[in-house]
């Protein structure tokens, strides 16, 4: 790496781009505040805030709803993969047994398959089963995800097999092992896991679209998406500054829960976007 | 004993009923379906390659498939450009302020892609939103951001590259942190120019990332979906319908046959494309 002592115009440039990267964000958690008609008038000026676009996108649309159903497919589809993805990686670390490099081979197969391609056979799927807007369509397709399989399997490598040696001869059972002795190791590694599959689940948005379509199990990411609809579907005669109020308040509040986790959490979310990268 | 003989194959087991009941099953089903004329409701009918020639004989398919690769002239080499630049200024070990850097850097993907896109349509209104204001103060003229042909492709790949190009960054800069400093020092000594050290020693060392990056991108491009669905529907007359949107226009059209069909077109399309990046940017010496 070099390391010559930067100058002003470094300085310079990475200021630019950090404006760049930040301003549109502030522009919309502060506009947001602003009396709607004066995000038109004067974009660029705050002066008196207030909270009207916040009531009116309330009373709008469910958004409490999509928060509530996001929650849930959070919590579940997050569980399965915190439990799951490190139990297979740890077989495949630790373990040798028949057709261990085939089965493997078919895991990372599976992470060079473009989402966007099983959306259609998936929704068959789900109308054949009947569960076109249910839960367990938004939470079971991909509940396991290849890649962190991938991911666990190369954490839990790292770890000496003395250290599993040693719970293997102070009577530990399989499971015992990987729940008392390597679980407690790569603590970091799960943090990231996590951090990365609350990003994923949190702004997934192509299956939920298509998978469900009744207000009652929309996420929040549809109930978004739905509130731009009716502003680009209504333009003609459309209060524009009303709906646009209501849509940088609703903007706002949904990507404010991961700003704040990622500021506090940086490290781990760094981690995550780096190791999740190879996913695609 | 057996149990340890058997505990292997009951860990990795979960995963592989998920792939199987959510991934296996569909894609058969759907290569099935893909030979067929179904419309959602009704019998079936087995109609053979139909579905397929009619997507490779539609200027809709062809038209969705070039809006993409516009696309990606727009936003790839932009980005590696970009990423490039931007990493190689973060790399500096007795640079201030890095974390901050690389915090703001990092914010915008951390946004939710719907929430972004519903700013941009509010920011690039051609008659209320903050860029026309902007360039109206500068005395330029407003510009049809999201209802013109010539301008709806640049201003979706803009809110593209907002989005991940601190992303890109971020990437280069872990390959960039890989390459140990004794390197540049010894150039240095050699006398080589800073230009000459970026060029001889910086890029062939990030190459491996930067193909990396390019693969990526263009398989997450290819697929781009939400943008055009919130931002543009696809719109003004089909600017934006990406190969993303293409493919799902098919759902609401209840046209799952032919959905089918495209699915397995696209999954050619992107597997081709990142073999091709993958051999057109592989290091020299890794050739053969």
């Amino acid at each position: 790496m070099n390391n010559t002592r930067p100058g002003l115009a470094q300085y310079a440039v990475l200021a630019l781009l950090a404006i760049v990267f930040l301003y549109p964000i502030w522009w919309a958690l502060s506009s947001s505040f602003k009396p709607a008609a004066e995000i038109i008038t004067s974009p660029l000026s705050i002066g008196e805030l207030t909270l009207g676009n916040y009531r009116a996108m309330f009373a709008d649309v469910p958004i409490g709803t999509g928060f509530a159903n996001t929650a849930l497919v959070l919590l579940v589809k997050g569980a399965m993969t915190m439990f799951f993805a490190p139990l297979a990686g740890y077989a495949f670390a630790k373990y040798d047994f028949p057709f261990k490099n085939l089965l493997f081979g078919t895991v990372l197969l599976t992470l060079m398959l473009p989402t966007l391609v099983l959306i259609i056979p998936l929704l068959l799927e789900m109308s054949a089963l009947g569960w076109v807007n249910t839960y367990q369509a938004l939470i079971l397709p991909g509940s396991i995800d290849a890649f962190s399989i991938f991911w666990m399997r190369q954490t839990i490598a790292a770890i000496p097999n003395e250290l599993i040696d040693a719970g293997r001869v102070d009577g530990a059972g399989e499971f015992g092992i990987f729940a008392k002795v390597v679980l407690p190791v790569i603590r970091p590694g799960l943090a990231a896991l996590a951090v990365l599959t609350t990003m994923n689940v949190y702004n997934d948005f192509v299956w939920p679209v298509v998978a469900v379509n009744d207000t009652s199990h929309q996420t929040l990411q549809v109930v978004l998406s739905t509130l731009a609809q009716n502003v680009t579907g209504n333009r003609i005669g459309a209060d524009f500054a009303t709906v646009w109020g209501e849509l940088l308040a609703a903007g706002s509040i949904a990507m404010l829960p991961l700003l704040v986790i990622f500021v506090l959490l940086q490290r781990h979310f760094i981690n995550g976007i780096l190791a999740g990268s190879v996913k695609g | 004993m057996r149990s340890t003989r058997l505990s292997p194959y009951l860990f990795i087991a979960p995963f592989f009923v998920v792939f199987a009941a959510f991934g296996i099953y569909p894609l058969i089903y759907a290569l099935q379906l893909s030979f067929m004329r179904w419309r959602g409701a009704g019998a079936a009918r087995w109609v053979g390659v139909d579905n397929y020639l009619y997507l490779l004989t539609s200027p809709d398919f062809w038209a969705s498939l070039g809006n993409s690769a516009v696309m990606w002239v727009l936003i790839v080499p932009l980005q590696v450009v970009a990423g490039l630049g931007g990493a190689v200024l973060l790399a500096n070990a007795r640079l201030r302020l890095r974390g901050f850097f690389r915090v703001a850097f990092i914010a915008p993907f951390v946004t939710p892609l719907v929430a972004m896109a519903q700013v941009w349509i509010v920011v690039f209104d051609q008659d209320y939103g903050l860029i026309n204001y902007l360039l109206n103060l500068a005395g330029l003229p407003d510009v049809a951001w999201l209802t013109s042909t010539t301008w709806s492709k640049p201003t979706l790949a803009l809110l593209f590259l907002w989005k991940t190009t601190g992303f890109a960054i971020i990437i280069l800069l872990a390959g960039l942190q890989a390459v140990p400093g004794g390197v540049y020092e010894a150039a240095a000594l050699d006398g080589a120019s800073r230009a000459r050290q970026f060029w001889s020693i910086t890029v062939p060392l990030v190459r491996r990332s930067m193909a990396f990056l390019v693969v990526i991108q263009t398989l997450a491009v290819f697929q781009m979906f939400a943008e055009p669905y919130v931002v543009t529907q696809g719109g003004p007359y089909g600017s934006t319908t990406t190969a993303g949107l293409y493919l799902y226009n098919h759902i609401t059209a209840s046209d799952l046959g032919t959905g089918a069909a495209n699915s397995f077109l696209l999954v050619l399309l992107v597997f081709g494309l990142s073999l091709v990046s993958v051999r057109l940017l592989r290091p020299k010496d890794e050739v053969s």
